[in-house]
């Protein structure tokens, strides 16, 4: 009997920026089929879950790992160092997970500037006992020689503003079955979409799936927020005046926080039509304001008390303006 | 998309764009952009050697998109679109930059000026790089008509449509016809009969076979677009009837101002101090006597009253003057020894036979006495017995320089034209806007002024602004005219630069359903879309601008259209 | 270096364009620093227009539609007016100058208003100096 010829196994790549954790949870959230993943792929690196040196990965020939899921933004040099490394290192390279595609919960740090950032961290936080004023510095010289730490960014940046991107797999985290699906596909060796793409979620945003009653009465006489209504959990939230993104998200999440009774906050990101979520919600949500005159108007969108906050909350640094004017 | 050859033509305007823009500089900086094919520069783009031009270069370098630097689209983009589509292309594959109006007719610095023009350029070539093919579509018409007002205007154009055959609907809000004239004893300038002018019109109205009127009749509510129009009418109280029409004619007319809010005249205090049109219904019952049963020994005119003034209408009614001195000669010709004095601000008397008529008025023995609108108003006030007189005017005269008191017995005050109090109802009805002084607002002031930007309603009399017999008339034959012709040719075009919806990304959410005016947009519950109706579409873009997915697609205004033109705009800058 | 500003303005059509028209055949003399961008109606105006246009480097953003009760398209100014107060909103927030961004109604006749207004705002945007958006935005992340 002819033996098989040996699979060569696919070599998977899972890296972090500036995140949280929450995707590589997302990863081992496959449950059992993480077995599968692993039976067809070899884990190259993963951080969180293995002891692979920066230096291992960079002595790897080019383009021999097939496929990078890299998530969290790029905040420091660390994490542009790696995103360049694992670029030319990466066959596919994808930006996995709202702070990876559009610069995530992290990205809400563009509002402010790095000093502003520093001085409210280590010295102003009303926890903080820090009378010398010791703040990081990018070097210091000890006798033994001079350490290093990465230097952190102004910005906090998306991905693709550092590298060349293949594919985006949105998601705050990414649902663990679109990643089976994304991973299915390359695994198989199947035919990918154009490069650039959103994989493992629609083109439809979320109100398609959305399992609440919609009507025409897209009229917001007040606003209100999540807390101040008596949800009656059949209605559309924003029939009840309370803003929700589920309008300019893409769906594949299964709309799981409107199903948990809590208003979508967009971290699925833009639909194939739109490429900044928050402008074109603005759009709906402004003109849904139902009054003429200007003293009315600002009345109503006064409970709006942030909204940059909330129609940017994952996707500001992929934004059109990206961040707040210094 | 087909990739894009662009054909640039920087027109000269002869100096009007030359002499403030460099258009030779303009041609060579955009002549090296992407796609670009060539740039060139010509004295008169719209002229007929100058769109042959475009369209040899269309056939010869097989251009596809054509982007012209001239004057505002809203004068020449029909002409170049016109000739687009002649070579070959599709018009809208066309896009224009306005370096006249809104460049070289408005700086002063050439460097500032030519700057600002190739960066409009550049923003029409990069949106029209985006541009897509639009067809033209247009609608039947249907022949009937539908006339607001039963005046001298509303009645002359039913006629003119009637006698051609063509159904008319004409509805009046009182309860009779003939408007204003009907209440006229004599005209100016040649002291014609009004009556022997307006009632054989309202005979010939109320017997033609091909109109119908309704009395008692205000509009309410009009659906539909050009051609196609349709609305529900009450008339006199009780009846009801559903009507289809083609094309609106709005000839609502003025009514004439109330005075008794000039404190200074005592209109209504004074019982005879009364107004133009209560003076003609005197003239038409055959006495000029006061409200004793006397004959006047002393008559006043006072004009401009309500007009010229910011406290009432800014406005000048136009008419007044004639008004005044045709009165002048009946007074004469009823009372050959009153004293007649003309109290006027100033003489308006600019129309064919008017100024002749005015100078055989001063022959008539009457006294002018100038007055000055913007420093103080004549004041009426009661005399006393041995004034001999009922009232006296006191004024300070401009001509003399001196302030007089004028003895009188009957004060006619020459009333601005205002207009009605239900005149926002018809237009929000029929679909129109008014202006500042709530005249209805002509499509262009010069060029034509009897139709408005709604397609299929025209506005006609003095609802446009105060007019006299014969402009009113001339607008009712012209806009007749107009609507004879688009019932003769059957249909009209309409609207190409709707929206439309992407099912396939159209998430169901709603928004945009109550935000049509025209109710184009509707929700298709068994697709879960929205669905817009292309007729209906007027192509304002507004549910375009409330999509949160991107969804609706505005023809000819894209997102990516616009945001290219902004990047177009931008591209220099730094 | 002398700054010069760059505005970019959104005219709807039957009004504002019209009376920029105006301006213009009446010979009336401003600034040349507005850029005109022509558009049906100012109900087609959305957020993402204006942020671009700051993000390409716009030092100020004008918008101009019919006045309230006069849209040739009914209500569409109005809808303008609803997305502008609330993206005034969310400009603030992202440290961009209130006087940067302008909402005014031109009517077809208001040739001179038109001129005024670019006049004003020009000098406005030349007290506040350049536009710091699109230099914050240099993707080379700086300290």
């Amino acid at each position: 009997m002819t033996p098989e010829p040996v699979k060569t196994k696919l070599k998977l790549a899972v890296y972090w920026g500036a995140a949280c954790g929450g995707c590589c949870v997302s990863v081992l959230d496959t449950h059992e089929k993480l077995l599968d993943i692993v039976a067809a792929a070899d884990l190259v690196f993963w951080p969180i879950a293995m002891d692979i040196k920066y230096k291992d990965v960079e002595n790897m020939p080019d383009q021999s790992i097939d496929l990078t899921l890299f998530n969290g933004a790029v905040r420091n040099s660390e994490n542009k160092h790696m995103a360049e490394v694992l670029r030319k290192k990466t066959k596919i390279l994808v930006a996995y997970g709202s702070c990876a595609y559009m610069g995530g919960i992290p990205g809400l740090a563009n509002f402010f500037s790095k000093p502003e950032i520093f001085n409210r961290v280590y010295l102003e936080t009303e926890s903080t006992n820090n009378p010398e004023k010791t703040v990081p510095v990018e070097e210091f010289t000890v006798p033994e020689g001079t350490l290093e730490i990465p230097r952190m960014f102004n910005d906090v940046l998306p991905l693709n503003k550092v590298v060349d991107v293949d594919y985006y797999i949105p998601g705050c985290p990414p649902q663990s079955e679109r990643l089976i699906d994304v991973f299915t596909l390359v695994a198989k060796g199947a035919e990918l979409p154009p490069k650039g793409s959103v994989v493992g979620a629609n083109d439809k945003t979320n109100c398609d799936e959305c399992k609440r009653k919609k009507s025409d009465n897209k009229l917001l006489k007040k606003i209100y927020r999540p807390w101040e209504i008596q949800d009656d959990k059949e209605t559309c939230f924003i029939e009840q005046g309370v803003i929700c993104m589920g309008p300019a998200t893409r769906s594949g999440c299964g709309v799981r926080c409107v199903e948990g009774n809590s208003p979508c906050r967009g971290c699925y990101g833009p639909p194939p039509g739109a490429s900044d979520p928050g402008a074109k919600m603005m759009a709906a949500i402004g003109t849904m304001i139902d009054a003429n005159k200007p003293e009315e108007i600002d009345e109503i969108i006064e409970s709006i008390v942030d909204p940059a906050g909330l129609f940017y909350r994952f996707s500001l640094p992929g934004s059109i303006l990206g961040r707040k004017v210094l | 998309m087909e990739e894009p050859r662009i054909g640039v033509y920087i027109c000269w305007c002869g100096t009007n764009i030359a002499k403030m823009v460099d258009v030779e500089a303009v041609a060579k900086e955009v002549s090296t952009l992407p796609n670009v094919v060539l740039a060139n520069n010509y004295k008169y783009m719209c002229s007929d050697p100058g769109q042959d031009l475009i369209i040899k270069d269309i056939r010869v370098h097989n251009l596809n998109r054509v982007v012209v630097a001239a004057c505002s689209p809203r004068i020449h983009e029909l002409t170049f679109r016109n000739a687009c589509e002649k070579a070959g292309i599709n018009p809208y594959f066309f896009e224009m930059a306005n370096i006249r109006e809104q460049d070289s007719w408005v700086h002063t610095d050439r460097t500032e000026a030519t700057k600002k023009a190739i960066d409009l350029v550049i923003a029409a070539i990069r949106r029209v790089r985006y541009h897509e093919a639009l067809q033209k579509r247009s609608v039947n018409v249907d022949p009937a008509t539908l006339v607001l007002g039963g005046g001298i205007s509303g009645m002359t154009a039913a006629l003119e449509i009637a006698n051609a055959g063509k159904q008319v609907y004409l509805i009046e809000k009182e309860d009779h016809l003939g408007g204003q004239v009907v209440k006229f004893d004599l005209t100016f300038p040649h002291l014609s009969s009004a009556q022997q002018m307006i009632r054989p019109m309202i005979t010939r109205v109320e017997n033609h076979p091909n109109i119908r009127v309704f009395l008692n009749c205000a509009i309410r509510d009009v659906s539909g677009y050009i051609g196609n129009f349709k609305s529900t009418l009450q008339y006199n109280g009780a009846g009801t009837i559903e009507l289809e029409f083609g094309n609106i004619i709005a000839a609502v007319g003025l009514k004439p101002f109330d005075p008794s809010a000039i404190e200074e005249y005592g209109y209504k205090k004074f019982p005879d101090v009364i107004t133009s049109l209560e003076f003609e219904d005197m003239l038409r019952a055959g006495k000029i006597l006061t409200k004793y049963g006397k004959e006047p020994r002393n008559v006043a005119i006072i004009h401009c009253v309500g007009s010229r003034n910011r406290k009432y209408h800014e406005y000048c009614s136009r008419v007044c003057c004639m008004v005044a001195l045709k009165f002048v000669h009946q007074i004469r010709a009823g009372l050959t020894d009153a004293n007649i004095f003309e109290i006027y601000a100033d003489m308006r008397a600019y129309g064919k036979g008017h100024e002749e008529f005015y100078a055989l008025t001063t022959h008539k023995q009457i006294i002018f006495l100038m007055y000055d609108q913007q420093k103080k108003l004549p004041v009426i006030r009661e005399a006393l017995r041995d004034d001999n007189c009922n009232m006296l005017i006191e004024m300070d005269e401009l001509l003399s320089g001196q302030s007089i008191e004028v003895p009188v017995d009957m004060v006619i005050l020459m009333v601005n034209m205002e207009a009605h109090e239900n005149v926002k109802e018809v237009v929000r009805a029929i679909g129109v806007s008014l202006c500042g002084n709530q005249f209805f607002i002509e499509k262009h002031p010069k060029l034509d002024p009897v139709a408005t930007t709604t397609g299929g309603v025209y506005i006609v009399g003095s609802c446009q602004g105060p007019k006299d017999i014969p402009d009113s008339v001339a607008q009712a034959r012209a806009a007749a005219a107009r609507i004879l012709a688009s019932i003769a040719q059957g249909s009209v075009p309409i609207e190409v630069t709707t929206a439309t919806v992407n099912e396939s990304l159209c998430c169901g959410c709603q928004t945009c359903i109550r935000v049509c005016p025209y109710s184009a947009v509707s929700f298709d519950e068994a697709k879960k879309v929205s669905v817009v109706n292309e007729v209906l579409c007027k192509g304002c873009g507004t549910c375009g601008g409330c999509c949160p997915t991107g969804a609706i697609t505005c023809k000819h205004f894209t997102d990516r259209q616009i945001l290219s033109e902004i990047e177009g705009i931008m591209s220099m800058s730094y | 270096m002398n700054f010069s500003p760059t505005i970019v303005a959104f005219l709807c059509n039957w009004c504002a364009y019209t009376g920029a028209d105006l301006a213009g055949t009446s010979r009336l003399h401003y600034a040349p620093n507005i850029r005109i961008i022509r558009i049906m109606c100012s109900g087609r105006i959305e957020p993402t227009f204006i942020l671009k246009a700051f993000k390409e480097g716009a030092d100020g953003v004008l918008i101009c539609g019919c006045h309230p009760g006069d849209c040739h398209y009914q209500e569409g100014n109005y809808k303008c007016l609803r997305r502008f107060k609330l993206l005034e909103k969310f400009v603030a927030q992202m440290g961009i100058e209130k006087e940067r961004l302008k909402l005014e109604w031109i009517s077809a006749s208001e040739g001179k208003q038109f001129a005024e207004l670019v006049n004003e705002m020009t000098k406005t945007i030349l007290r506040l100096g350049p536009s710091k958006v699109k230099k914050t935005l240099e993707v080379e992340p700086v300290n």
